[in-house]
């Protein structure tokens, strides 16, 4: 298992040659990756990760109906493109009137055109009819698809594949993750390091704003929040679990920076006339980030939970949205026929947000003294 | 002591203040009003005048803008007048939530018993079997049971009694020929309905409250006390109780403190799916109807809870730990 070097930022310095008889310690990042490495499930649950990052970064070449590659009147596009940002996709298929439908029009449009398409073709945002594809029949529609040859993870009551829907739902779930904790943790950090590090009336304020946000119950601030909201994007989704989950960041880097902020290495930094804001941002940060990644990570799996909780009551982002959430929502509609509407997406939330929930535990345990001696 | 509970009581009244404003501006600023999102406002051959609606907004206090309306709210509660809804034909907010505050707690105060009357099992057997195969299995089974998210647990159990087996009912706490059935029979009835929810609220928790206690143990059970207690031939059990596990009690009782709210505030999202008429369904319904005096009083009502549940876990510190003290 030697992937993944994720948790080692390009500020570790190169190993420099030590010279023999000094042993050189360990830098503080590569220790922690020293003791993270030693829990075999903390380091699976960083390989699953990984490969839902590619699955998610590379969900239009896995399931699609737009070519990867193809040629079309002398010059080469890349269609599925159109799948990550709309305008993407060229205008001139457009123009001319595919309607989506590559597979038909591209060979009846110019005979001369050939493409190179996903592995498997199916569409989340539409239903693949009869003759679209050789040999493939189109999609059932109503509750008539369970798993089988051609949808190997059944289809929802408008025919779109239930795979392809959770190939690029995957995208939605590790956005969710990455981009609302990156803003909980910018503001959590910000704040707490102000809070901590300043102390006097900054820490009272700060304190009291956290614990304003933290009594206000996530769900009822997100709800309220989104029903402010006429057209709901996941984008507006990331934006306000971000504001809503600093709180649990926030007091973390508060402890840390009241902790860190006694130590000598502090007083040599002001001494040679570093500061404030240097001192808290390039030397007190980079001690305090390892243990504030720990409510990060498990932060993630909630944002993943709240992302999939909002979808599952029709609060989430407006359709079409293949989000696992909504498939949930769609298979709760029709528990009595459709059970592979609620099973795979709902192994999918469970084993996302056990890996985040793994990599949190591993983290907490190569980062807290404590529990490393106990080890 | 009292000077730090009167500091403290002061500062989560100023709190309270701040959240109740804060929310008040927000759901203010949903689109729309109880009157507006009223289907039988919507219905075409009754549309209201725009007279009519002009009047009954006078008549509710809607004319105002946000923040006066705030402090018209305000200034009722302190003389314990937390308002009425509007959609729920005037019900006033405080008999609203006393009726539905039995649903909830039913739930969550089972639920909260159940976990504990088996954490605390399971957590010393896990302490005394550590490291061995089954404690292992055990463990990892508990921890996949935490990391599993309710609803979908919840989806999956419907799936599993409902619509497979057909054992259990789908949703609601009664079903519909309740009112004809004898006593036993409505017990039967409601247990039916609540098997489902109750543990989707427990084993999550339950999985929290083993693991909490087995660290806990596993941190204490490391001290010279206890290796003096087993060099002295006091027996396992009674050094695993009396030794070990009294002195796990301090954080335990935070954790008490803590889920004070939680009992009350019911889960909006697991209320939802198994169709339980309570405390987080009517802000679920409240929210849609923009029901604000109820909304209001379910906030002020979860906030309160919250800023006595971190008290009463403070003050719990300091009583069951006399090191600890507050001056």
């Amino acid at each position: 298992m030697s992937t993944i070097p994720q948790l080692e930022p390009p500020s570790v310095p190169p190993p420099t040659t030590p010279a023999p008889a000094e042993v050189r310690s360990l830098g503080y990042w590569r220790e922690t990756w020293q003791h993270f490495r030693r829990r075999k499930l903390g380091v699976i649950a960083l390989a699953f990760v990984a490969v839902l990052c590619f699955i998610a970064l590379f969900a239009p070449m896995i399931v699609g109906t737009k070519p990867i590659i193809c040629k079309y009147k002398g010059h080469v596009y890349f269609p599925f493109m159109g799948y990550y940002v709309r305008s993407w996709e060229n205008p001139i298929f457009l123009k001319d009137r595919f309607r989506d439908v590559y597979s038909t029009a591209l060979k009846a449009k110019d005979p001369e055109s050939w493409a190179i398409w996903p592995l498997v073709y199916q569409d989340p945002y539409r239903r693949v009819r009869d003759g679209e594809w050789p040999g493939q029949r189109g999609n059932p529609v109503g509750t008539d698809g369970s798993p089988n040859r051609i949808n190997w993870l059944g289809t929802n009551q408008q025919g779109f594949d239930v795979l392809a829907q959770m190939v690029h739902g995957t995208q939605i779930a590790l956005s969710v993750g990455f981009v609302s904790m990156s803003i909980a943790a910018a503001i959590g950090i910000t704040l707490g390091a102000l809070a901590g590090y300043v102390g006097g009336w900054v820490d009272m304020l700060i304190s009291r704003l956290i614990e304003v946000v933290m009594c206000i119950p996530a769900l009822v601030l997100i709800l309220a929040l989104v029903a402010m909201l006429d057209h709901v994007s996941n984008y507006h989704l990331m934006a306000i679990v971000g504001v809503t989950s600093w709180t649990g960041i926030a007091r973390l880097a508060r402890a840390e920076f009241l902790k860190l902020k006694e130590l000598e290495f502090v007083a040599a930094a002001r001494a040679m006339g570093a500061g404030r804001l240097r001192i808290m941002f390039r030397h007190l940060l980079r001690n305090a980030l390892a243990p504030v990644l720990v409510p990060i990570t498990f932060g993630i799996a909630d944002a993943i939970l709240i992302e999939s909780g909002l979808s599952y009551l029709g609060f989430g982002a407006s359709p079409p949205n293949p989000s696992w959430g909504t498939l949930l929502h769609s298979g709760r509609i029709a528990i009595q026929q459709m059970w592979w509407l609620i099973l795979f997406p709902g192994v999918a939330i469970f084993l996302t947000v056990l890996a985040y929930n793994l990599i949190g535990e591993g983290l907490q345990e190569a980062t807290d003294p404590r529990l490393r001696q106990a080890t | 002591m009292f000077h730090y509970l009167i500091r403290r009581l002061a500062l989560a009244f100023l709190t309270l203040i701040l959240i109740t404003f804060l929310v008040y501006a927000l759901i203010r600023h949903i689109p729309g009003t109880p009157l507006t999102t009223d289907p039988a406002m919507m219905n075409p051959g009754k549309m209201p005048s725009q007279t009519d609606i002009q009047r009954w907004e006078k008549l509710y206090g809607l004319d105002k803008p946000w923040y006066q309306a705030y402090f018209v709210w305000l200034g009722n509660v302190v003389r314990l007048d937390f308002g009425r809804s509007i959609p729920q034909n005037n019900k006033p907010v405080a008999q609203l939530i006393v009726e539905r505050a039995p649903a909830t707690l039913m739930l969550s105060v089972t639920s909260l018993i159940l976990s504990y009357l088996l954490s605390i099992p399971i957590g010393l057997w896990a302490t005394v079997r550590a490291g061995t195969f089954r404690e292992r299995a055990v463990s990892t089974l508990l921890y996949m049971l935490y990391s599993l998210p309710a609803f979908v647990a919840a989806l999956y159990l419907q799936l599993l009694f409902y619509s497979k087996l057909g054992w259990l009912p789908l949703f609601g706490m009664v079903s519909d020929n309740y009112t004809s059935l004898s006593t036993a029979g409505k017990a039967w009835d409601i247990l039916k309905h609540a098997i489902l929810p109750i543990t989707c609220f427990t084993y999550g928790s339950l999985a929290y409250d083993s693991r909490f206690i087995h660290a806990n143990m596993e941190e204490v059970i490391r001290q010279d006390f206890i290796r003096t207690a087993r060099a002295k031939g006091v027996p396992p059990w009674r050094v695993i109780w009396h030794h070990a596990f009294r002195n796990t009690l301090i954080p335990f009782v935070t954790l008490l403190g803590l889920t004070l709210p939680s009992l009350l505030g019911g889960a909006v999202i697991l209320e939802q799916i198994f169709g339980w008429p309570g405390m987080g369904r009517l802000y679920f319904e409240a929210i849609g109807q923009r029901d604000y005096d109820t909304l209001m009083g379910l906030t002020l009502m979860f906030s309160v809870l919250t800023l006595l549940g971190q008290l009463l876990a403070d003050i719990l510190y300091a009583v069951v730990d006399p090191r600890v003290t507050y001056s």
